[in-house]
């Protein structure tokens, strides 16, 4: 699932050459090699705030995460997209720091911040140099503290209009940009607060109120519901007084209740078609599979692995090399915090249809499960896993996101380390077991075809015409 | 949780009783700023420079608090120097081939081995220079470079090969027709520089249908000569050992080439500023691309342009972005751009605009450049905001082993001196507000601006007509006139 984040990022027209190495993670180290640790320590202050605490003097700058445990998934019906837009209003100043005061004491300085949201939680940031510590630490405390003090209707009509823009370049006016709220409609009940995409819809984002701004910040945005992750070139003594200063006296708040998701099935195939002013057609086949709390999630991992990616990969070798049918092909699982879904996505080479490709990615799929992968296979998905690793350790908001992470979704900042060992575990049975487990007849099937030409869809006569997420139906909720 | 709460409660108490005396003894006065600390001094890594046996430079720099090796091999020149007009999209090509076969190994035995080495070989050609590299773990940094090495000398270019990589560029082609920003992308470039500059020429599906293996196989062997590269190297190795490493893996490269002179034809003729406006039938936003040619980045007048740009577009705070997205409501995020080159790339400045307000929008864009010009004084504020942001984001550039090997390749493709970063903060806080002014009056002409919109015409060209801003030229998705 994407994490809209305040900002868009301008991109220069600059066609430089670049060495942007293309991050498949891949070695061959024994797993638990000392070389996979990030240092922390980690304490708790008396109104509930996690603080994380990581040291690395290798450039003189400093990360400062703050991660609070709400996302799209805490939103009601009638309201969705609203944690994406509160992110945005967590911008807009607070009680002590105006508006622009923050960009100032970060952009302007040579530093850099930003927030995104995804459905299970959403996340601030600042990159700054490392002299820079205390007034990244006294903006996070002003906003978690007192940000309700200069709110008003003129602030939240502002960022509404502006996530409404952020709504049309990466949805409306994007090539493929409803898939994801169509799939998500399409695979999760109404009950399910994974039924709708973080970026909401345009009505909800008009109806959201002062008001419900104020209860959402109140129930959500406590330091009972926060973790505080500080990375890079500080004393450890002096943050911890900064720390104290400054986060002590922000309220507790109440407990916070999270929704109680089920785990999502499919009893049967559910085929749809989208009509869309794109060129080529494009076919998607969701599965409903298992979120972060699963450890079948590390074998889909590498499931995803084994299918696409390298030439070797078997969608990818069938598909786009031996049959030369398709010019792409994806296959990946994506993991939430409750629930996760596998994904393959295949855009067709001109004189191929989507029936054709999908009749020949569910060949290649059954056979794998009845065969298992190869052990070659399982090595050569895992063999990157360190360099992965390692790489992220060059970024000190890359450790933070890693810690909180952790810290939020498992308990402990250092999960990371058990997440990275069961990953290096899958097995060759694993693989096979989740692959006859979840890639099952219980899936969506969605084509994105050029408007005016449905028969471009796989499998037409079976497949259902939808208009977008508005009129996806929803699955059966089995009672 | 509960594991976590109960482990760390001890330490809980501990902070709280030794933090008590900081904050508890007077109410904490929050309207104050906190002060910087003293400024940490900036570090710029060190390297050493050599040359191999065929020719090639050879830069190192050591990095070891983590097990990475950083490898990249940069050729000096580009598609804009080593592509024929009716073959553009070649040198994309022949750096996709590279991937395909070896005389020892083919495509497939390629991938797996790498696969097991855990990393990938990233090939690309851009305008002006080219690039290949990993990042390995400090193990696998020999073997991996010996494949690498294989790529670059042995290829084979399959035939069949070139064929399935042009029909995936031609469905990519065709894919991008309905992207408005991929539109932009193409449409602008041609409309500024026209198509007898390589600026403005374009990939397209002739071009691509014109090109033959054994333009692919002489483009590569003319193309990867040691006369015009570097190699730097950066991480886990000394300048001794990754030095005896790079010389055996590329002892069968044979010495040959020479730096490109990067001459350019003529820009066209100035045109008055017009309007190009390109039909997306019912399209939520417009794409704006506003702009002309710009210097290439030898200019003299680079330090001035960065700090100018940066504060009319360059960062979140810049000008257009407070203006249109911020107070305006217009946009998920606008800016602007020098892309500073060889040549002389473009000044761009643009966003993806509500279609309702594409008129209004237009009008700031245009305000905000003329306000840069000199119609709206630059403050002490904004001077020092935008040097700085400048200036204090270089230690960020030294961070990772990649991004410091293309911190270092960069200054060998400009031609910049080695203290060129601990100079950069003087040369920045050099320039004035007068400097800004003068150089955004200089390059930014708004009498022969090309103006670029993709978006539903039915709806915007009759209020972006009535803004009077310009005339209005209709193109269709390929920048032609309709």
């Amino acid at each position: 699932m994407p994490k809209p984040s305040r900002k868009f990022v301008w991109i220069a027209l600059v066609a430089l050459a670049c060495v942007a190495a293309a991050q498949r993670p891949p070695s061959t180290a024994p797993p638990g090699s000392d070389t996979i640790k990030i240092p922390f320590e980690s304490y708790t202050l008396p109104n509930g705030l996690t603080v994380i605490l990581s040291t690395d003097h290798t450039t003189p700058t400093v990360a400062v995460n703050v991660w609070y445990h709400v996302g799209s998934k805490n939103e009601v019906p009638g309201r969705t997209g609203f944690a994406h837009l509160f992110e945005h209003i967590m911008f807009t100043g607070s009680g002590h720091v105006p508006y622009g005061l923050h960009d100032k004491l970060t952009e302007g300085i040579g530093g850099n911040n930003n927030g995104t949201t995804s459905n299970d939680r959403t996340t601030y940031f600042e990159i700054v140099p490392s002299n820079y510590l205390e007034s990244s630490l006294w903006i996070e405390s002003d906003r978690m503290g007192f940000l309700l003090d200069t709110l008003d209707i003129a602030k939240l009509n502002a960022q509404r209009d502006i996530v409404k823009n952020e709504r049309r370049q990466g949805v409306d006016n994007q090539p493929y940009g409803k898939v994801e709220e169509i799939l998500a409609r399409a695979t999760y009940p109404a009950n399910n607060p994974y039924s709708w995409d973080v970026i909401g819809s345009m009505e909800d984002l008009s109806a959201a109120s002062a008001d419900d701004v104020k209860d959402f910040f109140r129930t959500y945005y406590a330091p009972n519901n926060a973790y505080l992750t500080i990375v890079g070139d500080f004393d450890p003594v002096q943050a911890k007084a900064w720390v104290a200063k400054y986060f002590t006296d922000v309220p507790r708040g109440k407990p916070v209740v999270r929704p109680n998701v089920a785990t999502a099935t499919l009893p049967a195939e559910r085929r749809f078609f989208y009509e869309d002013r794109v060129q080529v057609p494009r076919l998607y086949i969701q599965w409903p599979t298992v979120g972060e709390k699963n450890d079948d999630q590390y074998a889909l991992d590498v499931l995803g692995s084994i299918l696409s990616g390298p030439r070797t990969a078997r969608l990818t070798k069938a598909l786009v090399y031996d049959q030369q049918a398709a010019a792409s092909v994806s296959a990946y699982q994506g993991s939430n915090e409750d629930v996760g879904e596998f994904m393959v996505t295949i855009t067709p080479r001109p004189g191929h249809t989507l029936t054709e490709l999908e009749t020949a990615a569910d060949a290649v799929i059954e056979k794998l499960k009845a065969d298992g992968p190869t052990p070659e296979e399982i090595l050569k998905a895992t063999a990157g896993e360190e360099l992965g690793f390692v790489r992220g350790l060059e970024s000190n908001l890359g450790k933070a996101m890693r810690l909180s992470d952790s810290a939020g979704f498992h308990g402990d900042p250092g999960d990371y380390k058990i997440a990275f060992q069961k990953s290096m575990s899958v097995t060759a049975a694993d693989v096979k077991r989740v692959a006859n487990k979840y890639l099952t007849k219980g899936r969506v099937v969605l084509s994105v075809v050029p408007t005016g030409k449905p028969d471009e869809a796989s499998k037409p006569a079976e497949s259902q015409k939808v208009t977008g997420a508005e009129d996806t139906p929803r699955p059966e909720v089995k009672r | 949780m509960n594991a976590l709460n109960r482990r760390m409660s001890a330490i809980v108490l501990a902070v709280a009783l030794l933090a008590l005396p900081l904050w508890a003894q007077q109410a904490l006065d929050r309207s104050k700023i906190p002060p910087p600390g003293k400024p940490p001094a900036l570090r710029v890594p060190t390297w050493t420079k050599t040359t191999l046996a065929n020719g090639a430079e050879l830069i190192v720099s050591e990095k070891h608090d983590l097990p990475l090796v950083s490898f990249s091999l940069t050729v000096l020149g580009g598609s804009d120097q080593f592509e024929p007009a009716d073959r553009r999209g070649l040198a994309s090509i022949a750096a996709s081939m590279l991937s395909e076969g070896t005389k020892t190994r083919d495509g497939e035995a390629l991938s797996n081995v790498l696969q097991l080495l855990g990393t990938t070989v990233s090939v690309g050609i851009g305008n002006d220079s080219g690039a290949m590299g990993f990042v390995s773990t400090t193990g696998k940094f020999a073997p991996t470079l010996e494949i690498l090495a294989d790529m670059m000398v042995n290829s084979t270019f399959p035939a069949p090969a070139l064929e399935r990589i042009r029909a995936q560029r031609l469905v990519g082609l065709t894919a991008a027709k309905a992207q408005p920003g991929a539109i932009a992308r193409r449409v602008f470039p041609k409309v500024v520089y026209g198509t007898a500059h390589p600026f403005g020429q374009l990939t397209t599906e002739e071009t691509l249908k014109a090109i033959t293996r054994d333009d692919v196989a002489a483009f590569a062997k003319a193309y990867y000569q040691p006369g015009r590269a570097v190699v730097v190297v950066v991480g886990d190795v000394t300048p001794a050992s990754a030095k005896a490493t790079v010389e055996k893996a590329l002892a069968a490269w044979p010495a040959g080439g020479s730096k490109p002179n990067f001459s350019y034809p003529p820009l066209p003729p100035k045109q008055p500023t017009a309007i190009y406006l390109v039909d997306k039938p019912g399209a939520a936003q417009s794409t704006f691309a506003i702009g002309n040619p710009g210097p290439p980045r030898s200019t003299p007048d680079y330090y001035a342009l960065e700090v100018m740009n940066t504060l009319l577009g360059g960062m979140f705070q810049s000008r257009l972005n407070a203006n249109i997205r911020e107070e305006k409501g217009l946009s998920y995020g606008v800016g602007s751009s020098f892309a500073f080159g060889k040549g002389p790339g473009p000044f761009r400045a643009g966003g993806d605009i509500i279609s309702a307000k594409s008129d209004v929008a237009l009008v700031e864009f245009m305000k905000e450049l003329r306000g840069i010009e000199g119609s709206r004084p630059i403050t002490d504020e904004e001077l020092t905001t935008s040097k700085s942001s400048l200036v204090q984001s270089l230690p960020g550039m030294f961070a990772s082993v990649s991004s410091i090997g293309a911190a270092i390749a960069t200054l060998w493709t400009q031609g910049l001196p080695d203290d060129y970063y601990q100079q950069y903060g003087k040369s920045i806080n050099a320039v004035t507000k007068a400097d800004m002014v003068r150089v955004a009056k200089q390059y930014i002409d708004l009498d022969h601006l090309s103006i670029v919109i993709v978006g539903d015409r039915a709806t915007i060209e009759g209020p972006l007509k009535a803004t009077n801003i310009a005339p209005i030229v209709v193109l269709d998705i390929e920048g032609n006139r309709q």
